[in-house]
């Protein structure tokens, strides 16, 4: 596609990330930010006050017989689990309704893009431990393409990527045939717009085809592309693309990914997930996938 | 963390019961339909007794429970090992008989060129067997691998079985 700007810009209802989300995504990054001025911002977001309020005071991060206000909440939480506590709200609200494109209700779109954060935090503990939340986050937004193409073709889309399907064909080249770009690298646009760190857009953009060497090569790319695979293999939010994805040689050696440290992350994401699920009082196990 | 094993009896409601990830449901009521979504490398397994209306269906992940014994305990539908006998078990408590029981499977697909080397899904489904061979259980029907995501669908009324795959909705039993 010529210009993924004018396709991203041109939409008639963008995926939006909120402006408090912005501002303390660009905040959080800093770890000398005041956090009068991080809590002033989150009271502003009712939602947010309560999301954060409630972590704070669960079961996880709480005192027995003590109750956190907002500010207290935020410094007993702390920056990174703050931001990650705003994105995972701030995907909830992007993903907004049912994806036809893809086949996938809101609730299978949120899960898997949480399951897919879950899993790529837990390996970047042990492959780029420097990098756990920009992992998180790069893993959360990775599949955010999918909602512009839905917004821009809706039913249509699965059609058409369909006519291209072969058994020698990925998904993500189906995609290319059919559209002249992919969901990859639709979301790298939209993230790029969201003015999100270049690195994100990178990851967004990569998450199928990390680069296996040179310049371009990153672990965290590499980190992204096989939480994917193991959330497909969870069975998390797949949709009708299914589990039509190749992992690289490259990641499956770099990361040391056995079958048996596979089933592991498997187990202990969707446990995860319930359990996120269930501080953000969110009802799990259902609506997987819509009923087509 | 709460068990996801439902048990419900005589219940009747329009919508299907849906169920989830690492979730079971067992019921008796020849009005209700039980349906799953998104299994890919996952499993669906369908028991159905046509002389009681008692049906089940579970969603498991992953073979076997020695892989994390805490959250087997916890969720024992998350393995194919802790999974299958409480699903037949729950039939049971509602006065299936094992002898009556029509069972089905669809799932265990695989994601592109793992060369082999994790093969998720098909463990999935080697399990799944061993398990029934083990205890003379006989698959009525199955469509298992591939590499596509399936929906399973179980119909209390006369024990029908429909997977939906690639758009398309196909009995597989009765045949």
């Amino acid at each position: 596609m010529a210009d993924l700007t004018d396709f991203i810009t041109n939409l008639e209802s963008l995926p939006t990330l909120p402006s408090t989300s912005s501002r303390l995504v660009a905040m959080l990054g800093d770890r000398d930010v005041d956090l009068n001025e991080v809590s002033d911002i989150v009271r502003i977001d009712e939602s947010l006050s309560l999301t954060v309020l409630k972590y704070a005071n669960s079961a996880a991060y709480g005192s027995p017989g003590r109750e956190f206000n907002l500010r207290e909440s935020i410094i007993r939480l702390g920056n990174d689990m703050l931001l990650k506590i705003v994105l995972q709200q701030q995907m909830g609200r992007v993903v907004s309704r049912h994806c036809k494109a893809f086949e996938m209700s809101r609730e299978a779109m949120w899960r898997s893009a949480i399951g897919g954060a879950v899993a790529a935090e837990n390996l970047a503990k042990e492959h780029c431990p420097d990098d756990r939340d920009l992992c998180f986050i790069a893993s959360l937004l990775r599949d955010v393409g999918k909602l512009v193409l839905d917004q821009k073709y809706g039913e249509s889309y699965g059609e058409s990527v369909a006519n291209h399907l072969t058994k020698q064909t990925t998904y993500v080249d189906a995609e290319r045939l059919a559209f002249d770009t992919d969901h990859a690298e639709v979301g790298a646009a939209l993230c790029k717009h969201w003015q999100l760190p270049d690195r994100i857009v990178s990851a967004v953009r990569s998450h199928h085809e990390p680069p296996a060497t040179g310049e371009n090569h990153d672990t965290l790319i590499d980190v992204i592309h096989a939480a994917d695979i193991i959330s497909l293999w969870s069975g998390l939010g797949i949709g009708q693309d299914g589990l039509q994805y190749e992992l690289a040689p490259h990641v499956k050696s770099s990361l040391s990914l056995s079958r048996r440290k596979a089933e592991r992350e498997i187990a202990s994401m969707w446990a995860a997930v319930r359990s996120i699920e269930e501080t953000l009082g969110m009802n799990p196990g259902q609506n997987e996938r819509s009923a087509a | 963390m709460e068990s996801t094993v439902q048990q419900t009896s005589q219940t009747s409601s329009s919508k299907p019961h849906v169920v989830g990830v690492a979730d079971l449901v067992v019921l008796k009521d020849p009005r209700a339909e039980i349906i799953t979504h998104a299994l890919g490398s996952c499993i669906g397994v369908t028991i159905f007794d046509p002389s009681t209306n008692v049906g089940g269906m579970l969603h498991f992940m992953l073979p076997d429970s020695k892989i994390n014994s805490e959250k087997a305990t916890d969720n024992p539908a998350m393995f194919a090992d802790t999974g299958i006998p409480v699903l037949f078990k729950k039939a049971y408590e509602l006065g299936a008989k094992k002898e009556n029981l029509i069972v089905c499977a669809a799932g265990g697909a695989e994601v592109l060129s793992d060369g082999g080397h994790f093969k998720i899904g098909s463990r999935n489904r080697t399990v799944l067997r061993k398990i029934f061979w083990k205890n003379n259980v006989l698959l009525s029907a199955d469509d298992t691998g591939g590499n596509n995501s399936r929906t399973l669908h179980l119909s209390l009324a006369d024990g029908a079985v429909t997977v939906r795959n690639r758009g398309k909705g196909v009995p597989i039993w009765p045949i």
